[in-house]
């Protein structure tokens, strides 16, 4: 055991030594257990303690020597040197303010004011250097964190607007979220325009019950705190599994978005601490990013969509190009003229015209269900089809009978199309046709009167075991036939109102005499005339068949 | 992500690597210094943080890190990091990390520059 010296023998060079180590930080003992042993070993005492103050008060001492465990700190500390009990406690001071105390057992009192002095002004400095230190390290690691929060919202902005995945960029709002506020959990829900979830994300466990979730309305601008989450509800829904809460709607003006809440603060020591203000900015900021990112994200969902659905519509628009006629054939005895107008949204319309054998020509104007590519495949069946079978076919209906198998048996399900066959005889005038649900064909007789000739049958490939009926009419020289598709008729102007037959027989009766395809161009003209530039959705096709 | 963070701890030579899983928070951190200053005191000279399935790191994950980094270089020691997602990566620069502990894109490039004494 130690006793203490005089000045004269008091070793010097081995206090300056553990000094000097403690100022560079040693490998094991933290700065107060080192200081104390130079204390210790300069002073003779048989046992140091050194307790350093922080923000909070005073932080548990480092120790040196044998009885150091009975030194026990008095509260409060005296204010200046001198014996408490054994023990004499020195205020370690610079510049005016204490920044530590140290305790020593067995300085005899005669050496007290001494051993005070010089360790107090020498450990002083040391431990006020110390604390500053400290200090400096831990206001540069809150500037750091302020810049990381600052950087942070600005590459939020960077990458969200960047990033147009959507469960990508709600996952970078969560973490970001949830590490810039030392939450320990976070939860970011999303909603679509129906109000169902688009995207959910739990971090670090669920706290806002799932069936809530709809219903859990936080006022649109700044976050709500609730540091009594565990008792009081968090604008107006009771939250389970948090103790404190913050939390902010995602919302675009007029529209909810979804909310972002974040759940227990985390701290050094494992407590959980309150969100403050600045956490709940923060938070705000965050939300006001994600949601121009999100919505940002959903319109360019949007336009993908609006782009696949353009790409499929020209796809559509190409087979059925490449179906339509490019030239009708020149027969002796009839004229033919044809118009096809494919509207936005392709409804699949076709028409084509064969000559057959003996002279005779054969024609069709078909309009199938559905619209863009589906319909399109089904107008590419059904020209394979006609073409396969019109040899083969006995009659008109038996040829539409043929077609209706056909499509049952390879066409997708609930698939159907109309259709105007007819077969022209032009030596004898005979028309035999068939018309499968279609609209009336008009025939315009070279006398002025006018004839509507209606579907003798129901759609083809619509109900299980149809059949149709086979209707004849005699052309006479100069008589026109017009089939056309309910794209014609049906065209609407501003107030929604129909083109219809009647217009329609009106047109054709005025222009009875001219040249087809001037009356085909001319149709068609008063049709878009009537529609003063309204956006049509079915096609318009008209085939003309004049008997010479 | 895990909710908690797992850590994995694999030593090769005097080279200790360390795989995270999850959330580098008050929890996952103290379980990183936890096993880096086992992995110090057994003899370990340099340590390597994987953060390959660590997608966030908070403040005060960041300031033990901060703390096993001191304790690291008190030993003369080395502490590199790898694999980190752009945003941890940026996160560690800001804090300082980055100022004493290397950051290398993947473990491999990692262990070949600690061994090499990097």
């Amino acid at each position: 055991m130690s006793s203490a010296s005089s000045t004269s023998s008091r070793p010097l060079a081995s206090f300056w030594k553990e000094l000097h180590a403690a100022s560079r930080g040693g490998e094991d003992r933290p700065l107060p257990a080192r200081l104390a042993e130079a204390a210790l070993q300069w002073s003779g005492a048989r046992a140091a303690t050194i307790h350093l103050r922080d923000k909070d008060g005073w932080s548990g001492g480092g120790q040196s020597g044998d009885g150091a465990a009975g030194l026990v700190a008095p509260d409060p500390f005296p204010e200046a040197a001198g014996f408490v009990g054994d023990a004499l406690w020195i205020p370690l001071s610079a510049e005016g303010e204490v920044h530590g105390q140290l305790g020593l057992l067995g300085v005899p009192a005669r050496e007290a004011e001494e051993v005070a002095a010089f360790l107090g002004f020498v450990l002083g400095a040391q431990v006020a250097a110390h604390r500053l230190s400290r200090q400096v390290k831990g206001a540069e690691f809150e500037i750091r964190t302020r810049l990381l929060e600052l950087e942070s919202l600005y590459d939020l902005g960077l990458s969200l607007g960047g990033q147009l995945d959507l469960g990508a960029l709600a996952d970078e709002v969560l973490f970001r979220s949830v590490s810039l506020t030392d939450a320990g959990k976070g939860t970011l829900v999303l909603f679509d325009d129906g109000g169902r979830i688009l995207y959910e994300n739990n971090l670090g466990g669920g706290f806002v019950p799932r069936d809530r979730f709809a219903s859990w309305r936080i006022p649109d601008g700044e976050a709500v705190i609730n540091n009594s989450a565990a008792s009081l509800p968090t604008a107006g829904e009771r939250l389970s599994g948090c103790e404190k809460c913050l939390a902010v709607s995602i919302a675009v003006p007029g529209r909810r978005l979804g909310f972002l809440a974040v759940a227990d603060k985390e701290s050094r020591d494992g407590s959980v601490l309150d969100f403050t203000p600045t956490d709940a900015r923060l938070l705000s900021l965050f939300a006001n990013q994600a949601a121009a990112a999100i919505e940002t994200a959903r319109l360019h969902q949007d336009a993908i969509e609006k782009e696949r659905i353009e790409r499929e519509l020209e796809l559509a628009a190409a087979i059925q190009r490449e179906i339509l006629p490019r030239f009708l054939p020149a027969i002796a005895g009839v004229d033919l003229a044809a118009a096809n107008i494919p509207a936005r949204h392709i409804g699949g319309d076709y028409y084509d015209v064969f000559p057959l054998s003996n002279g005779r020509v054969a024609f069709l104007v078909a309009d199938v269900s559905g619209k863009g590519v589906p319909a399109a495949l089904l107008v590419s069946t059904v020209h394979a089809a006609v073409h396969l079978q019109i040899d083969e076919a006995k009659t008109i209906a038996d040829l539409v009978s043929r077609l209706d198998r056909h499509l049952r048996r390879f066409a997708a399900t609930r698939k159907f199309l109309t259709l105007f066959f007819g077969l022209l005889e032009p030596d004898t005038g005979v028309l035999r046709y068939v018309s499968a649900g279609h609209n009336p064909a008009l025939l315009m007789r070279v006398n002025g009167e006018r004839e509507q000739l209606d579907s003798t049958g129901v759609p083809v490939g619509m109900l299980p075991n149809s059949s149709w009926r086979e209707e004849v009419r005699d052309l006479r020289p100069g008589d026109l036939l017009c089939v056309y598709s309910d794209g014609l008729t049906e065209a609407v102007d501003t107030a929604d109102a129909e083109f219809g037959l009647e217009r329609l027989g009106a047109d054709l009766s005025s222009r009875r005499e001219l040249p087809l395809r001037q009356i085909c161009d001319e149709v068609l003209g008063e049709v878009a005339a009537f529609a003063r530039g309204m956006p049509q959705y079915d096609d318009q096709t008209i085939l003309l068949v004049r008997r010479t | 992500m895990s909710e908690s963070c797992k850590i994995q701890v694999e030593r090769r030579g005097d080279v200790a690597i360390f795989q995270t899983d999850g959330y580098i928070n008050n929890q996952g951190g103290e379980e990183i210094a936890r096993q880096a200053y086992a992995q110090l005191d057994g003899g370990a000279r340099a340590l390597i943080l994987n953060l390959e399935k660590t997608r966030i790191v908070n403040s005060i994950g960041i300031s033990i890190l901060i703390e096993v980094l001191e304790k690291v270089m008190d030993r003369k020691g080395v502490l590199a990091f790898c694999a980190l997602t752009p945003t941890i990566d940026k996160t560690f620069r800001i804090m300082g990390l980055a100022q004493y502990a290397a950051i290398y894109p993947t473990q491999d490039e990692a262990l070949q520059a600690v061994a090499s004494g990097g």
